[in-house]
Order: structure tokens, then sequence, then C-alpha cells
């Protein structure tokens, strides 16, 4: 009967972001109706039908509604599995998918594109390029240590703060204008994604999702101690470094398209284990649709709350810090 | 299998643990014994790879243990600490299954085949009842049991076992003790343990290795080597040896 329960669970969650993709298509404030939607989505396999689709409702469809959900399923599903690889990698059901210091150093290099380079580095590539630095340096810094663990998250706050002091610095000497385009990168948007960012974040998301989908079951070795690791014949070296960069590769090409949406790697992981248990063959995936799914829905009230955009990082965190309060009471049965 | 000991030198700071010409032979279980702190723990962290060693020192059947990498390790020796170091609350069966890990390639689960190495396994230590409990809620006698069914699922040739005993009431001692001797004499392993309690030891086992100060003092068949001198340099403490209906006791 448990068994039974949980195959539908699992089941469940996983059809649930396709459910809430096509659902969030219909979300915006110009109305379409699903006939029309279901004619546009179809329209380019079938050419006949594209006389009878107003030419705005096309672009609506494909230009701004398809763009943003791809990439809110793209993103929510890369911070959650960050978050759920992370958190066995390190033994510690606190950890987040930043810790190495990736929002911290993205959002230095967000800054520096708002307000030194100007527009001529996007903020995509240089907050990419300094949360891979970030992690990079956390990594060198930590190398040579006797407990491992506890030191590359000793050194990711550490740096994480470094960055943080950076980031004001540029910000004391920004202008207005840029200081309030630097802020609503760093709230956590995706008001302005289009086909172009997720051209070179989808792919490099997809792959990461792969790697770590594909060796979940992996995870529950790592989660043991690391000499245990070691002893049951993990090469841990070796490992440890997949994980941390392709948990780092796609988390820094979430966060350089969205900016920081917050809580998602922390509570999803979390949830997903009080469902259905902390097998990573069954939490790593339900972690990509349940995040996917979160990052979906927290975005379609987003835009539809109010008559312009609030950025969506708002109400993960609003959303996210009261389940977790919850969830710290219910731990007891998950972890110790 | 084998494995032999040539020369094993390993330095922490100011202990020096030094070992030289001992082996295990298939079939036997040997038993080390020792004071707290002459570096029992440390020479099975040797012998199971988890500790830097020199080349050359150590030998697993024919082929030097730095030679080896670690599933090709884990495949010829499972080692089973004291406790385990699990963040997660993983029911028993996934525990096990943890095994087989050098068994499967990185982006490999493991198959139906693998899930019934697991169940067998744990029916040998006699626990297959609780394959799909939490183990965060066993006691740690059963705790132990289950590290040892997550040995067995590794199907290794060799067995180190870090003081399976300790912290056990006598009954589950004895569960555990027969089962390492069941694994030696039916499933034709080479078991080596530690053990503090040296009447369990001395019931036990095959061999026996006295260490102190990280040396080998003596080793042997307990009938050939076990003396009341021995014991008392060994622990620097008097030691008396009481022989009753066959059985030889150890008194303090």
């Amino acid at each position: 009967m448990a068994a039974r329960r949980k195959r539908f669970l699992t089941a469940f969650l996983l059809v649930l972001p396709f459910a809430v993709f096509l659902a969030s298509l219909h979300v915006g404030t110009s109305q379409i109706s699903p006939g029309l939607l279901f004619k546009t989505l179809l329209s380019p396999l079938f050419p006949s039908w594209k006389a009878a689709i107003p030419p705005s409702t096309f672009d609506i469809v494909f230009a701004i509604r398809l763009p943003r959900l791809l990439l809110a399923l793209a993103v929510g599903a890369a911070l959650a599995v960050s978050g759920a690889s992370l958190q066995s990698l390190f033994k510690n059901p606190l950890v987040n998918e930043y810790i190495l210091g990736i929002s911290s150093g993205a959002a230095f290099g967000a800054s520096l594109s708002f307000v030194v380079f100007g527009s001529r580095v996007p903020p995509q590539i240089s907050s990419f390029a300094f949360a891979v630095l970030a992690v990079v340096l956390v990594l060198a810094i930590s190398r040579r240590s006797d407990s491992p663990v506890v030191s590359v998250l000793l050194t990711g706050v550490i740096v994480s703060a470094f960055f943080s002091a950076l980031l004001s610095l540029v910000e004391y000497f920004a202008s207005p204008y840029s200081l309030q385009a630097l802020f609503f990168w760093l709230m956590g948007n995706l008001w302005k994604s289009g086909w172009a960012d997720l051209a070179v974040s989808l792919p490099l998301i997809a792959a990461g999702l792969a790697v770590l989908l594909f060796m979940r079951w992996r995870f529950n070795v790592l989660s043991m101690s690391d000499e245990e690791a070691r002893s049951l014949g993990v090469r841990l070296r070796r490992e440890k470094l997949v994980v941390l960069v392709t948990t780092t590769i796609i988390t820094a090409a979430a966060t350089s398209v969205a900016g920081i949406i917050g809580w998602i790697g922390l509570i999803v992981p979390h949830l997903v284990r009080m469902i259905i248990g902390v097998d990573n063959r069954r939490v790593l995936p339900l972690s990509a649709a349940l995040g996917a799914t979160v990052l979906i829905v927290a975005d379609d009230i987003a835009r539809s709350l109010a008559a312009f955009e609030v950025p969506v990082g708002i109400f993960t965190s609003l959303i996210g810090i009261p389940l977790f309060i919850v969830l710290l009471r219910k731990a007891g049965k998950v972890w110790r | 299998m084998s494995l032999r000991v040539r020369n094993l030198v390993f330095r922490y700071r100011a202990f020096e643990l030094r070992v030289g010409g001992l082996a295990f032979e298939e079939s036997r279980l040997t038993v080390i014994v020792g004071p707290n702190g002459a570096g029992k723990t440390t020479f099975l962290k040797c012998l199971a790879g988890l500790l830097p060693v020199p080349k050359g020192a150590i030998d697993l059947d024919g082929r030097d243990l730095v030679s080896l990498g670690e599933p090709e390790r884990a495949r010829r020796l499972a080692f089973v600490p004291q406790e385990h170091g699990a963040a997660f609350n993983y029911s028993v069966l996934d525990f096990v299954l943890m095994g087989r890990t050098a068994h499967l390639p990185l982006f490999a689960s493991p198959s139906a085949e693998d899930v019934r190495i697991a169940e067998e396994a744990l029916s040998f230590v006699g626990f297959s009842a609780y394959a799909s409990r939490p183990h965060f809620q066993l006691s740690s006698g059963e705790r132990r049991m289950v590290l040892i069914a997550r040995a067995l699922a590794q199907q290794t040739d060799l067995l180190v076992l870090d003081e399976p005993t300790t912290f056990l009431d006598p009954r589950h001692e004895a569960e555990v003790m027969d089962l390492a001797r069941k694994l030696a004499a039916e499933r034709r392993k080479t078991v080596v343990m530690t053990l503090h309690n040296l009447d369990l030891a001395v019931r036990s086992a095959d061999e026996m290795v006295f260490m102190k100060n990280g040396r080998v003092v003596s080793s042997g068949r307990p009938e050939d080597v076990l003396t009341e001198n021995l014991l008392t340099r060994v622990y620097d403490f008097p030691m008396t040896l009481f022989r009753l209906e066959g059985r030889t006791f150890v008194l303090r």
C-alpha cells in the first residue's frame, strides 16, 4: 500500500510541471482562449492554420510566454537539483545551491555589467563568469586542509562575504539609474527572458541536469562519511569534482539569466524528502519536477498579481521562509 | 584470497605504526588485540586502503594495495567501521545496497540483481524483516549487523572489521562473532578484526595478533602464543589465564 502510494505520488509530481506549464501559457494580461492557444502552439507544424491566428497572439505566445516559461522550468529544476546534490555531497541538509559563493559572485559580476561596463558586457556573461570564479576561488583556497567538507563550506562563506563587500563598493559609486537596474536583477526575475537567454542557458542546464540525474543513486553513497564512501569504492576526489563542477555550471547558468532566486534549492529537496523519503534515486528527479513547478507558479503570481512586474525572487523567499520554519519542526524524521 | 603485510610504516605526528611479516589467510579468522592507542584501528585502516601506505607494503592477493584503484580494492576487501556516517535516514535495504557501489559505474543505479544480492546479505545476517525500516530506528547492535550486511553485499573475499562488538550486549556480541566464524568457515573468507574482549577473542580466533605502541608483539594461534606473561606485557597490567572445561578465560 505504501509502495503504491509512493508510485502514485512520484508519477503525479513528475507530470505536475508539464501541466502547470501548459496552464501557465494562459497567464498574462492578454486573454487567449484555450482553442486559439492550442492552434498557435501547433501552427509551426501546420502552416495553413497561421492565417487564422492574429500576429500579436503569435508573438505573445512564442516571443514572450513560451521562452519565459521554458526558462522558469529550467531555472527551477536547476536550482532544486543543485541544492539536493550539494546537500548529499556535504552531508548537510541545510546547505543550499549558493553555498559556494555563486550568488555573491554572480551579483558582483552583474553589478560590474550594470555600473562599470555599461551595456558593453551583458550581465548574463559577467555574472556567469564571476559566479564560476567564486567557486574556483573557494575550491582553490580550501584545497589544502585536513577536513575538506568543513573547510569548503567555511571558505564558501568567506569568499561570499568578500564578493558582497566588492558589490557594496560598486553600489556605492553607482548612479541611481544603474543602481535601480542592478537591484531589480538582484531580486531575481524572469522578466527579460527571451530566446537569446535560452540559447545559452538551456543547453548548459539540460546537460548538467542530465549528468546529475544519471548519477542520482551515487548521491546516496556520497552522503555517507568520506571514509565510508571511499571504503565502499568511491573515487572521492574525482566524483566530488564532477558534482561541484556540474552544480556550479547549472546554478551559474540559471543565476546569470534569472538573477538570485532564493530558497528553491533548500526548500524543494526538503519537501520532496518529506513526501517520498530520502533515497536520491527519487529525490533528484522529483526535486527537478517540483523545483520547476514552484518557479513557474511563483512567476505566474509575479506577473499577474499587480499591473506591473514584481520580481519573482521576492515571492520564492516570502513563501519559502515560512515554509522552511514549518519544515524545520518536522525535520527529525528525515535527518538527524 | 590472502592479505600480506611486508613492511608497513605509517606515521601520524609522534605515533609510528611499523608492522611486517604478517599474513592473513583464507578461511581464517584473525583477531587483533592490544591496549588503547596500540594502533589497531590505524592498522586496520591501512589494510583497508583508507590511510596512505608506502608502495609494496601490503599485498592483496598478489597485487600491491597501492596500485589498486578504489573500486578495484573495494571489490576485494570490505571494511566494517564501528559506526556509519549517514546524514540521511535511508531504509535498511537502501543502506545495504550501497555495498554494491564498487560494482556499479558512476552513472548507474542498482539493478534487480544488485537488489537481490543486498537482500541475500540481509538474510545472511538474519535481518530480512528489517529491509524497509528506517535505519536511524535501529539499536547499535542492529546497526552493526546491517553494516556487516552492507560489507557482505560488496561480495569480497576479505572482510576487515573494526571492533565489531563494542557497545553490544552479550547476546549481540555472540551473534556477531558467530557470524564472523561462519563467514570464515563456510564462505572461506579471510576475516580480520580488532577486539577488546579477550575472552571472546580467545574463544573465536584462529589466529591472534598482539599489538602495543604501533608494533606487533606476538602473533599466532591462541593455543600456541597466549600466555599470562604475554598479556601482562602487552597491557602493562597483571592478567591471569584460567582454564575450565577446555575453555580459556582471561581474568584481571
